[in-house]
């Protein structure tokens, strides 16, 4: 069994909680629901019925640490250190002869003692080098829209709305843009004003987002394209439509038909996990989009 | 314990001019616990500003030795060590008090450094390291009720691997509007033939009284010993993500639950904060699947 769970208090709280309106989406801590005397299989009414099944216990360690995550990490320094002095003064006061023999016990009780206490100093150390940087969020500067391409299907257009708020709640992302077969089928969330300046968004110009070298190169690679800082990037002024100040995008080709190009307020704002989590729903898009998209010829160009 | 030699843990702190040594490799393995995005300037600790810490991060090259849990081996090592010297080594000699002083402190030290793997484990910053590992006695499986319309089967075929996939997840169920739909690592008795598992299932199901769910539950740890019956053996996490139906405006907020994702994973603390949002919008692509009401209200 591990240390650690030792340590965890167990105790199991019934609390009532009357139609819970469970946001999925707001904080994560174990919550308890009243254990209903008769619960049934069938969810005709909802009044009496709630689960009845095990509760997760409450783990306030975990959420200690999680909290008070600065002092957790210099916690061991000021330990190991004042167990040190603790030691030094320990031998300076009880009177032993400077000229102890070496092998004598008390020796080898301090000399432990200073190990561990410097393998304390040592962790706290290494725990505050692995502090990530907080980097500020950077508010996107725009206007917000909705644009959806309104000659789809229900289907389809449900997929999208559910693609921006999957993206949205989850990630830091702030604008989305999905061109599909010469078409911009979604334009979602901050999008750079116009110049016309009546609080109306850019339009995409879905050609020329597929002509441009943006484009090109992530359908030749076929793979996601991850730009951690928008501002050193120079393709930046293909993507006219999204904010200015965007800070981080990730182009998503949908299959080889389209592009998703979803902008965030964070440098370096999306996760390993984000990026692979926004590979698979490119392709989910893309299989549904496929059925429902009707080819659209690209005009020729003067 | 010869690897101790071999780090050399001097009682120098660490000061600009500190030359490297040999031993201290800088380059940190995966196992080693690090940040997404580096930092070695605390910002509320001054006299620290011009060093660069990570030099204190090290690796011993062992494959699959974890060095985050040093202070942990430490801790028992030295800690025996100071037990083995109070009983064996002065036995002879009437044990002064400064000895027991320094002994119970460096006792407390042991247990503190004991300890100390486990807190770090919920420091922002560190990756977990335990690898997904099948439990024994399982099969792989995919299984999807009969009764399902073609588009719910695309979506749910879509979402079970890709849950798989991006988390630590080795087995998943999904149950909505009474169908079952599983994938992954899980026990089921030899010779069952496929068309009797979704039935299977579902017993399961009732027996662990999983209807109704409102909330999220997670069970960090442990999780084998409160769903024995229901999860495959070895389980140690657990996460039960409810699919809410989508409700009419003028029931002020009621969510029916409609089903529930179910995440079993043999690594403890195994869905971060980021993992619990992925799985939750996940679960809301379910959400009012055969529901008039959808999200284009706001089209009309």
């Amino acid at each position: 069994m591990e240390a650690g769970t030792a340590l965890t208090l167990t105790s199991r709280f019934h609390t009532f909680f009357p139609f819970n309106t469970a946001d999925s989406n707001t904080s994560f801590q174990p919550r308890f629901t009243l254990s209903s005397p008769s619960p049934s299989p069938s969810s005709s009414s909802f009044s009496a019925f709630s689960y009845r099944g095990p509760t997760p216990k409450r783990d306030f360690l975990a959420d200690w640490v999680s909290q008070n995550d600065d002092v957790v990490r210099t916690l061991p320094i000021y330990v190991g250190s004042a167990s040190l002095f603790a030691v030094l003064l320990n031998r300076a006061l009880s009177g032993i002869a400077p000229v102890a023999d070496a092998g004598s016990s008390q020796s080898r009780a301090d000399l432990l003692t200073l190990g561990l206490a410097v393998t304390n100093i040592l962790t706290g150390l290494v725990w505050l080098s692995i502090r990530p940087k907080s980097i500020t969020v950077v508010n996107p500067r725009g206007v917000e829209c909705k644009r959806l391409c309104s000659t789809l299907p229900e289907v389809a257009l449900n997929e999208l709305l559910w693609v921006w708020e999957s993206l949205s709640d989850a990630t830091c992302c702030r604008s989305l843009v999905v061109v599909y077969e010469s078409r911009c089928v979604l334009q979602i969330g901050f999008a750079a004003e116009s110049s016309t300046g009546d609080d109306e968004a850019v339009n995409v110009d879905a050609n020329k987002l597929m002509q441009g070298s943006v484009y090109q190169g992530v359908l030749k690679s076929g793979a996601q394209s991850y730009l951690a800082n928008l501002s050193l990037y120079p393709g930046k002024s293909e993507l006219p439509f999204i904010p200015s100040n965007t800070q981080a995008v990730i182009l998503q080709p949908l299959g080889d038909k389209g592009i998703a190009i979803i902008g965030g307020d964070t440098i370096r704002g999306y996760t390993a996990s984000d990026q692979a989590w926004i590979t698979y729903i490119g392709e989910k898009l893309d299989s549904t989009l496929a059925k429902y998209v009707k080819h659209h010829p690209l005009t020729p160009q003067d | 314990m010869n690897s101790i030699a071999t780090i050399c843990f001097k009682p120098c702190v660490p000061s600009p001019k500190l030359c490297p040594k040999t031993s201290f490799r800088k380059f940190p393995l995966t196992t080693i616990p690090r940040s997404s995005l580096q930092d070695s300037q605390p910002p509320n600790s001054t006299q620290q500003q011009q060093l660069n810490l990570s030099v204190l991060r090290f690796t011993l090259g062992i494959p699959g030795l974890d060095e985050s849990y040093l202070p942990r081996w430490i801790g028992y090592g030295f800690g025996s060590l100071l037990l083995l010297n109070h009983f064996i080594g002065s036995d002879a000699v009437a044990v002064t008090p400064a000895q027991l002083s320094t002994e119970v402190l460096g006792l407390s030290l042991a247990s503190f450094s004991i300890v100390l793997p486990y807190l770090g484990k919920f420091l922002k910053g560190t990756q977990p390291v335990d690898e997904k590992t099948i439990p024994d006695g399982t099969e792989q499986i995919f299984v999807m009720s009969t009764e399902i319309v073609n588009g719910l089967k695309e979506d749910l075929a879509w979402a079970s691997y890709v849950l798989l996939r991006n988390t630590n997840a080795i087995a998943m169920l999904i149950f909505i509007q009474g169908q079952i739909c599983t994938r992954g690592y899980w026990n089921i008795p030899d010779d069952t033939s496929k068309e009797i598992l979704p039935g299977w299932f579902k017993k399961k199901i009732e027996k662990a009284g999983l209807y109704d769910l409102k909330d999220t539950l997670y069970f960090p740890q442990d999780a084998d010993s409160e769903f024995q019956d229901l999860v495959p053996t070895g389980t140690r996490c657990l996460l039960i993500q409810p699919v809410l139906h989508a409700s009419n405006e003028s029931d002020s907020g009621l969510q029916k639950p409609d089903g529930f994702i179910l995440l079993a994973s043999t690594t403890r603390y195994a869905f971060s904060n980021k993992d619990k949002a992925w799985i939750a919008a996940v679960a809301n692509k379910f959400r009012g699947f055969n529901s008039s009401k959808s999200r284009l209200s706001w089209l009309n």
